[in-house]
């Protein structure tokens, strides 16, 4: 431990002595580490706001929509649909909708003519939709149970809807579907992942069976699912959903994931950030190369001061540890100016370009132990030759 | 073998002994005999010089007597104990113990100031640093260096980095002291300062060898060890 101490005393006392050596050692495995990390952070941050879009709504939303192989109109799905999904264990939240047809949307009678061209969707739903969504409410609240118990006519808009309508939040309006008024209760956020949504009107189930759909049934059956599913396990889910829900029964199922695109969107070019990755490794391997050669012509420089060390009683492998705890430092303090230089690359970068700053957190020690490798690998030989100089000849004896 | 009036006194240790020592450069046509045959004793309390023509043998001689080398045929014994079949880290071990070194050329390490320079003679041996800053204060003092411990090898004459290299190689309290032409590369006021020293740090149980071919300072030993042509051709004690 001592000898350790002592060893570090001397590697470090050796750096600081020359300096301007030590800081052109430096600049090597700085540059290769500082151009890594700028690669793989500009590449990143380039798709910075989609990655965080992507953390934001999560990649686990599944989609289920209810299709007819036979060509029936409004192919539904089964009464227990909710019931049948939760089976899949991977399944954590499930919201229903079923989109309603012929519907005309306006926000007053004397507007019917100008809004009657541009068809409105109107979605019957189900209290979870927006939970199971992660959308939030810009203003008022969403559909609750009491809305559905005493079937009021109560209606959230979509964002887009609500600047169409020139709707104020907070304001008490009303909305006519097919002439029936409707109180607007709240207003919904963007839907990134389901974009129709921001310029739908929603209704509860049961408002929309007495109002617009002629059925038998206790209920209006659903034509959509939103699922839901264990983050990394969508695909199973998807498929085990299609099995679940179907069962055997005459109307397909289909299911989408919905982040999948927006996560593919986000993906940085991974062809540009292998070149420049691979670049920066050159730069290191160079830096590298650098070094032995520096460190080599040091040797010779000191080759007086390594023989007077070793006929002080140095031993071979304390002379060689001795240089490679040089090489070691100067691979970690080069690791980390070059991380710094990179991450301030990274910062300087994404503020011009104007993209979000992102920078995966294992690259800091992945970097500096690549500097030190390189570092090390590179002090190897001159330490080794440090180590098998003969005092006799460099001190050259008269 | 010419060993002429070899001081050998009953019931003392020599603490470093050549046997029939050669040393030989190169091989077949080409091998050149650097030393022939060379026994030697160094005894405690011994102020020897070793002198001779250039060629003579006598830095073969200086590099063997500090384990810095091993020879081609002989033993060399080192406090009772024979180094020649020693691997390198062991004789290291040996020559750090028991040798210590002054050479012509100084050999200071140039960063580090007068204290740094004593102190690496004292690396790795399970010191803390304060007691290593302790002796090598004390060995400055020895050789009137106190006041200018913190001053590094560009800022001291020529004479007080000699006598900085000798407080190196004082501070591990060597039996053997090996100076290598100590005088060479310094005036005749340093050189007198040198050798005063130099005789002073002789004692009952160290020995002091001095490699030279300046006749004044070879006249300075009480033992005079006479080199040519790798042999050594005169033994000659002086009574003190």
């Amino acid at each position: 431990m001592k000898t350790f101490r002592d060893l570090l005393r001397v590697a470090l006392t050796g750096l600081y002595a020359r300096k301007v050596r030590t800081l052109l050692l430096l600049l090597g495995p700085m540059i290769g580490v500082a151009a890594i990390i700028a690669a793989v952070g500009l590449t990143d941050s380039a798709k910075g706001d989609l990655k965080e879009k992507v953390n934001k709504l999560g990649t686990n939303l599944i989609g289920v929509a209810a299709s007819s192989s036979f060509g029936s109109k409004d192919p539904t799905l089964p009464q227990d649909v909710i019931a049948r999904s939760q089976s899949v264990y991977t399944v954590t939240s499930v919201a229903e909708i079923r989109e309603l047809s012929n519907i005309i949307v306006t926000p007053y009678k004397e507007a019917k003519d100008k809004y009657e061209a541009v068809p409105i969707p109107v979605v019957a739903s189900d209290i979870q939709l927006p939970s199971v969504l992660k959308v939030q409410l810009i203003s008022g609240r969403w559909l609750n149970e009491f809305d559905d118990q005493v079937v009021s006519r109560s209606a959230v808009i979509g964002i887009g809807l609500a600047r169409q309508f020139s709707y104020l939040p907070g304001e008490v309006r009303t909305i006519e579907l097919n002439g029936i008024r409707y109180g607007v209760v709240g207003i919904l956020s963007e839907v990134e992942l389901e974009p129709s949504f921001d310029n739908a009107v929603f209704i509860g189930f049961p408002s929309a069976k007495a109002d617009f759909v002629d059925t038998k049934d206790d209920r209006i059956l659903s034509n959509k699912l939103y699922v839901r599913s264990k983050e990394g396990s969508e695909k199973v889910t998807a498929d085990a959903l299609r099995v679940a829900i179907n069962l055997g029964g005459p109307n397909q199922v289909t299911t989408d994931i919905k982040s999948e695109a927006l996560q593919l969107a986000a993906q940085s070019d991974q062809q540009i950030k292998l070149i420049v990755v691979s670049m920066g490794i050159l730069a290191s391997i160079v830096g590298g190369v650098g070094i032995a050669n520096v460190m080599s012509i040091s040797v010779i420089q000191r080759s007086a001061e390594i023989g007077i060390r070793r006929a002080l009683g140095h031993t071979r492998s304390i002379i060689a540890s001795q240089f490679l705890l040089e090489a070691l430092f100067i691979g970690l303090l080069g690791g980390i100016c070059g991380v710094m230089l990179g991450i301030l690359s990274i910062f300087i970068g994404a503020t011009i370009a104007g993209w979000v700053f992102v920078l995966a957190p294992w690259l800091i020690p992945a970097g500096i132990a690549l500097a030190m490798v390189i570092s090390v690998v590179a002090g190897l030989y001159p330490s080794v030759r440090a180590a098998r100089l003969e005092p006799l000849e460099t001190l050259r004896l008269g | 073998m010419t060993v002429v009036d070899e001081v050998t006194r009953v019931g003392v240790e020599p603490l470093l002994e050549l046997d029939t020592v050669s040393r030989v450069y190169g091989t077949g046509e080409a091998a050149v005999y650097a030393l022939r045959d060379v026994s030697l004793r160094i005894m405690p309390g011994d102020f020897v010089s070793i002198v001779g023509p250039s060629g003579s043998g006598k830095s073969t001689m200086l590099g063997l007597l500090g384990c810095l080398d091993i020879p081609t045929s002989g033993r060399i014994i080192v406090g009772g104990k024979t180094v020649t079949g020693l691997d390198d880290a062991e004789r290291t071990e040996v020559r750090g113990r028991t040798i210590g070194f002054v050479f012509q050329q100084f050999h200071l390490i140039p960063h580090l100031d007068a204290t740094g320079n004593v102190e690496t003679a004292l690396l790795y041996r399970g010191l803390s640093r304060a007691e290593r800053r302790l002796r090598a204060m004390s060995a400055l003092n020895q050789v009137g260096l106190g006041r200018r411990h913190d001053h590094r090898p560009v800022q001291l004459s020529g004479g007080e980095q000699q006598r900085v290299a000798l407080a190196r190689a004082l501070v591990t309290e060597p039996k053997i002291l090996l100076a290598d032409e100590p005088t060479g590369a310094l005036d005749s006021q340093n050189a007198e300062n040198v050798m005063e020293l130099l005789t002073n740090l002789q004692s009952p149980e160290r020995a002091v060898v001095i490699v030279t071919h300046a006749t004044e300072v070879a006249d300075a030993a009480y033992r005079k060890v006479s080199m040519r042509d790798g042999r050594i051709v005169n033994d000659v004690t002086r009574v003190r």
